[in-house]
């Protein structure tokens, strides 16, 4: 089953987020999913700490020597590998991305994230060359505004499209539900049916574009 | 989006995962400067778990051939004397 790899040397963009949506939703599918939580944060950690969806299991503590077995491990039990990297420049990311079917990089729209993001892509392409391989690719942009599309939104989009990168759509929009599930755990459906679990935003909008995002991922996977 | 045949058709594409290969992804990321960050362990001697203090005075050729000793095996005078010990003990202790 594919590897998904989260990366981006920049802290805060939306990879625990990313990764957390897809797992969710992949398992709702019904395939089982192994999560690879290698943020020395444990971001992933403490959302499965209050109870993972079914069919999802997570491994933490994988550091540079560990990340290319575990990810063979994972993958050849049939299930679907979703591995968390840490916001840094490591080997423990380049180790990853070499193992991946597609490595997203959530990036939001700003000129700083794109700017780091950047640097993921150039990784991504240079092991492209070393390894004689193509490693598919992209960027999704993160928190962005339900409201309207920002003219730095709009330009980001465009030069990205520009440069021959792949950007996801939908683009994972600013939701108070996206960050209150890693103190509630579980998903986004258990979240809409569970009235103790408030949030300040709307759960059912979040979770039509968790869908759509997992959709649009799922397509690159074919 | 739901059903789970459609993700079952998903497969995973061969990767090498030969330590050469690695070694390669290695040298490409350290030129972009995603280099190695792994926590170093802490530096220096661990403390010994001997923590107990021992004050025999001995003949100083009885304390000389005992370094001597401990010396020649390559161990503490410490443990010289642990093994003495375990060699006193009688066997049904």
């Amino acid at each position: 089953m594919p590897v998904i790899v989260m990366a981006s040397p920049k802290g805060g963009v939306g990879k625990s987020t990313c990764a957390v949506l897809l797992a969710s939703e992949f398992a709702r599918m019904g395939a089982g999913v192994t999560v690879l939580d290698c943020d020395p944060n444990k971001s992933l950690t403490r959302w499965a700490g209050h109870g993972t969806p079914d069919r999802v299991t997570l491994r933490n503590d994988i550091g540079r020597s560990e990340i290319v077995p575990a990810i063979r491990a994972a993958d050849g039990d049939g299930r679907i590998v979703i591995v968390d990297l840490e916001g840094v420049a490591s080997q423990l990311v380049s180790r990853a991305i070499s193992q991946a079917d597609l490595v997203i990089v959530p990036m939001q729209p700003t000129a700083l994230d794109a700017e780091i993001g950047s640097e993921a892509l150039a990784l991504i392409r240079e092991e492209e060359e070393a390894l004689g391989r193509a490693i598919r690719h992209a960027v999704v942009l993160t928190k962005t505004s339900a409201a309207v599309k920002s003219r730095v939104q709009k330009e980001l989009e465009e030069q990205l499209r520009g440069a021959g990168i792949d950007v996801i759509e939908p683009s994972l929009v600013s939701r108070a539900a996206f960050s209150e599930l890693f103190a509630y755990g579980g998903d986004l459906t258990m979240m809409l049916q569970d009235s103790a679990m408030t949030t300040g935003g709307r759960v059912d909008t979040a979770l039509q574009n968790a869908r759509s995002f997992a959709e649009a991922v799922y397509e690159r996977l074919k | 989006m739901s059903g789970s045949n459609r993700l079952s058709g998903l497969k995973a594409r061969p990767k090498d995962t030969s330590a050469q290969e690695v070694r390669r992804v290695d040298e490409v990321g350290e030129a972009l400067g995603f280099v190695d960050r792994s926590p170093r362990k802490k530096p220096g001697r661990k403390p010994s778990p001997r923590t107990y203090q021992l004050h025999p005075k001995v003949f100083p050729a009885t304390g000389a051939a005992i370094a001597a000793e401990a010396e020649r095996l390559g161990i503490t005078q410490g443990q010289l004397i642990e093994q003495m010990w375990a060699a006193y003990q009688p066997p049904d202790s």
